[in-house]
């Protein structure tokens, strides 16, 4: 379709430039610290935009804008497509199947999946939700509604203003048990 | 005003009602994403999305200048590449070309060095900085609620100035939160506040062309009604301002049409969200309503085309009869099957006849798919044209050679 990756984003350096990432996101992009994303499987726009973001001040966190600054053009390209090409693995969780439950329906009553696709499993510069870090997905959507989180085009800031703590909690227990991969 | 709080009520009634299932559990039914607002519930499953943004731009060798096509006599050339997300261009006093980005955050400088451009980056992280313009060695810039400027930044390229607040108590709503800006005739800055959403009932602030002095003193709104439009321009001999309006989504394949229109005065309204294209009343909220209370457009450019730049042609390269014509970029589809879109067309104004409007550049789309999308133009000094695409990242030269 109309997705692509510039020509020159290159997988193998993509997987060399990842070792100082290895020691949060792990080594092939599947991490089990809790508060840090397992980037495995992320689409490549998405983890392209996080990494500009990140160095551009947009998104910030006082771990992972250091290792952002730097990058350049051909960095993110080439991280973003190695780490598409990994195969996501589920996150060590213990889940509340009362909170999952309500998460499911307040993941149908905010249409998250419009944009997040039938199981978040995420598409071009939308992430992947499915089995992602619980307390990860708490902080970012925290992020989102205090308007701090370095929204792309809004839509997430709009999104998350509704949410309460609460739903914030049974949102992340529900997205957390969706497995990552189909 | 009660008219509109009662079709509200109605209106919200009715998505209370077509939201059924919703009924029962704890909260209210929330509004979808912006872009799936009115979409009715037998298209729930339709494939149309918006076109994602590469987070790249197109290296020069991905970028296939050859396919645009231009009328006879004309040439196309890749001007500058490099540009992630390359939007609205505003000359420098002393030659920078400015140019600005709405999702990467950025604004750029180019500097014409002859054979080649070199593109620095001289703002970053910004809040869709979509509009920048420029007057007496300063250069504004519109984010989503605020306007800044940089004073005496073509000297400073390399290490800019801090961006100082000409006027930051605008909406911060999002969806159609980013601007077109640009100084009118009247030393004006004006610039749109969009509507909020795909379809609603907008508050009072917004879904307008508004205008604000340069010192950020006089604030007022200019015309009404406007969905959103982020590209407009003034006559050379008439002074009066015309505008590109993007419609509504979801309401079918051809309808309603994206719009070119007139603004002679102040105060004017353009039908949004009661009555589109001039002649289609809105099914929800144009109940009671009859088109013939607003200002038609001049041009039904086209549904969904998503017509951006507009740019009445001053220069001297071209042939004569384009003087005065307004070249429309449309950045193209996605509501629509069939794409359509990915041009540069203009219109020429005809004072006993209807304009003329015709198709001056394509070829952005081939076989259905985008590999470009031309967003905004600018005239160089020779009278030669500027095109932005921020789908490749940028910027072609259109000339002329008899």
């Amino acid at each position: 379709m109309t997705a692509w990756a510039p020509a020159a984003a290159d997988l193998e350096a993509g997987r060399r430039k990842a070792e100082p990432c290895k020691s949060c996101h792990g080594a092939d992009g599947n991490t089990t610290i809790p508060g840090t994303p397992s980037l495995a499987g992320q689409p490549v726009f998405f983890t392209h935009w996080q990494l500009i973001k990140f160095r551009d001040g947009r998104r910030k966190d006082p771990q992972m804008s250091p290792f952002a600054t730097n990058l350049s053009d051909a960095d993110m390209a080439d991280l973003a497509v190695y780490y598409a090409a990994q195969r996501p693995l589920p996150r060590p969780v213990t889940t509340d199947p009362a909170k999952v439950a309500v998460g499911r329906q307040l993941a149908e009553q905010h249409h998250c999946v419009s944009c997040h696709r039938p199981g978040l499993t995420g598409h071009e510069q939308v992430p992947r939700l499915a089995g992602q870090d619980l307390a990860y997905l708490v902080k970012l959507l925290r992020g989102f509604k205090a308007q701090t989180a370095g929204d792309l085009d809004g839509t997430m800031t709009t999104a998350a203003q509704p949410l309460s703590e609460a739903d914030i909690d049974n949102l992340a227990h529900y997205m957390a048990t969706l497995p990552p991969a189909p | 005003m009660l008219r509109i709080i009662l079709t509200s009520v109605v209106v919200a009634l009715v998505l209370v009602f077509a939201l059924g299932p919703f009924a029962e559990a704890q909260q209210p039914p929330q509004p979808p994403p912006t872009w799936k607002q009115g979409q009715p519930p037998s298209m729930a499953d339709s494939p149309l999305a918006p076109i994602a943004q590469p987070p790249a731009p197109k290296a020069p060798g991905e970028i296939p200048v050859d396919k645009i096509n231009v009328p006879p006599g004309f040439k196309v050339s890749l001007w500058a590449h490099g540009l992630n997300n390359a939007r609205v261009m505003t000359w420098g006093d002393k030659g920078t070309l400015f140019v600005s980005s709405r999702v990467a955050g950025n604004v750029y400088a180019v500097v014409d060095k002859g054979a080649t451009r070199e593109v620095k980056s001289i703002a970053k992280g910004l809040n869709l900085p979509n509009g920048v313009a420029f007057k007496n060695g300063t250069l504004y810039i519109a984010e989503v609620s605020r306007i800044t400027k940089m004073v005496g930044i073509e000297d400073k390229l390399d290490s800019p100035p801090a961006m100082e607040v000409v006027y930051d108590i605008l909406p911060r709503d999002l969806p159609h939160g980013w601007k077109y800006l640009a100084f009118g005739p009247d030393g004006k800055l004006y610039f749109n506040i969009g509507a909020p959403c795909n379809i609603c009932i907008p508050p009072d602030t917004h879904a307008n062309i508004s205008r604000v002095n340069s010192d950020g003193t006089g604030f007022e709104y200019y015309a009404h009604g406007v969905r959103n439009s982020v590209g407009f321009d003034w006559h050379p001999v008439t002074k009066e301002l015309y505008f590109a309006g993007h419609a509504r989504d979801w309401l079918g394949e051809d309808v309603p049409s994206d719009i070119f229109s007139h603004a002679p005065k102040k105060g004017l309204h353009f039908g949004f969200p009661f009555c589109h294209q001039g002649d289609i009343l809105d099914p929800d909220f144009g109940k009671g309503r009859t088109c013939s209370e607003f200002a038609a457009p001049l041009i039904k450019t086209g549904p969904h085309v998503a017509g951006n730049g507009v740019q009445f042609y001053t220069g001297s390269m071209f042939p004569a009869e384009y003087q005065n014509r307004a070249f429309l970029a449309q950045r193209g589809s996605w509501n629509r099957t069939q794409r359509i879109g990915f041009r540069l067309m203009m219109v020429t104004l005809r004072t006993a006849d209807v304009p003329k409007y015709e198709v001056f550049a394509e070829g952005w789309l081939q076989g259905g798919q985008p590999w470009g999308r031309p967003v905004y133009t600018q005239l160089m000094k020779d009278g030669s044209l500027l095109i932005s695409d921020d789908y490749a990242g940028a910027i072609y030269r259109v000339t002329y050679q008899r």
